[in-house]
């Protein structure tokens, strides 16, 4: 019998009200120190990736984080054995223990916000061409043809750029006032200017929400998609350092620990 | 407003095309097999010359747009710029290889195209 993980916890006493996981088994609590790793009993195969298994992983995880400070593991996590669970938190505890104290009482929240990147463009086109363009050669040859062309290209996808980093920043003065810490992405795509989540404190929820509402009155031209209170997927930090595991053991341990999940996945929108 | 377990936005479409396209430009592995490893090996190859190529052009229109060049040296510049973007071009035909196959992110600085 396999045993499939859904996180780690700060307890090591029992979960609470009895929880079902995947193929409705029974969740529980293996203890190690004072902290636990929450699990339940895997009999047949791996269980199939589908959206009804991945949401009661989820589920499992979400309802943790109620009672507790939790660190997510990824989806189809197995161990063999729970000698092979108990091995693992020997080696990772300090690290597992760091995480929990950083995210205690912490949650995560998502935003992305889209800008209407080809009407930017435009307008950076059309004014670099009304005002303070600067000849960079004289003549038309081919060649300088060539050159103007990709100084002009420059210096609108520089404008561009410029233009994003100064509207996140206004979007992080607000919303980075009630958060302990962030992660930031522009520009992923020419529209979708922002990818961020930030670990936001309990009690500060409401805060950051109202932060957040008040961006999207004042800046109507923008959309929006917020998410969350999330357990905190990408805050999670496990430094690769030397570890007395094998290198082999070391890889499939760092790939199965959870460091970065998409809070937004295509299954919850 | 769709609010659907803790996600709201009223552009649903909209960001599921943009989370889509964020993901597409990022290529999970280099797909060399028997049958295709030369144009898997010219695609990485490609890449990193397209990369290489990408950071003189940036730093040649630094240069330009800081005043640090004279017209003769603009010119040599763009000729060689030039004739670096034709044989790319060139390179791209022979192994089949569109624009947007030469993609790498680059962290924190973005994708390459």
């Amino acid at each position: 019998m396999k045993i499939y993980v859904y996180g780690i916890i700060d307890s090591n006493d029992g979960i609470g009200e009895s929880t079902c996981g995947l193929e409705k088994a029974n969740v529980y609590n293996i203890p190690y120190r004072d902290i636990g790793v929450v699990a339940s009993d895997l009999i047949g195969p791996m269980p199939d990736v589908t959206e009804d298994n991945i949401l009661a992983h989820e589920d499992v995880v979400e309802s943790l984080m109620e009672n507790f400070t939790v660190l997510p593991v990824r989806f189809h996590t197995v161990f063999d054995a729970k000698e092979n669970i108990l091995s693992m938190m020997g080696d990772y505890y300090t690290d597992f223990k760091d995480n929990l104290n950083r995210l205690r009482n912490k949650v995560e929240f998502g935003i992305k916000v889209i800008w209407p990147a080809e009407k930017i463009k435009e307008h950076i086109t059309s004014c670099y061409w009304k005002s303070g363009r600067k000849e960079v050669v004289s003549d038309d040859s081919p060649i300088k043809r060539f050159i103007r062309e990709k100084f002009e290209k420059y210096k609108i996808d520089k404008e561009f750029t410029e233009k994003a980093n100064r509207l996140v920043t206004t979007i992080d003065i607000f919303l980075g006032k009630s958060a302990a810490e962030k992660k930031l992405e522009k520009l992923k795509t020419e529209n979708l200017l922002l990818d961020g989540v930030y670990l936001v404190e309990k009690d500060k929820q409401s805060n950051f929400k109202e932060a957040f509402e008040h961006i999207r009155s004042a800046r109507t031209d923008l959309r929006y998609l917020f998410s969350g209170p999330w357990p905190p997927y990408n805050f999670v930090i496990l430094p690769k350092k030397s570890r007395p595991l094998k290198i082999s053991e070391q890889a499939t341990m760092f790939d199965k620990i959870i460091q970065k999940q998409n809070p937004v996945g295509a299954d919850k929108t | 407003m769709i609010v659907n377990r803790m996600v709201e936005t009223d552009f649903p479409e909209e960001f599921i095309e943009e989370i889509e396209k964020s993901q597409d430009a990022l290529p999970r592995r280099i797909d060399a097999n028997p049958k295709n490893v030369e144009k898997g090996l010219a695609k990485l190859v490609l890449t990193l010359i397209e990369l290489i190529r990408k950071l003189l052009e940036k730093q040649a229109m630094r240069r330009v747009e800081a005043g640090s060049l004279s017209e003769e040296e603009i010119e040599r510049v763009g000729e060689t710029l030039m004739k670096l973007e034709n044989k790319m071009k060139e390179l791209k035909e022979i192994f089949g290889l569109k624009n947007e196959e030469l993609n790498i992110n680059l962290g924190p600085l973005g994708d390459l195209i």
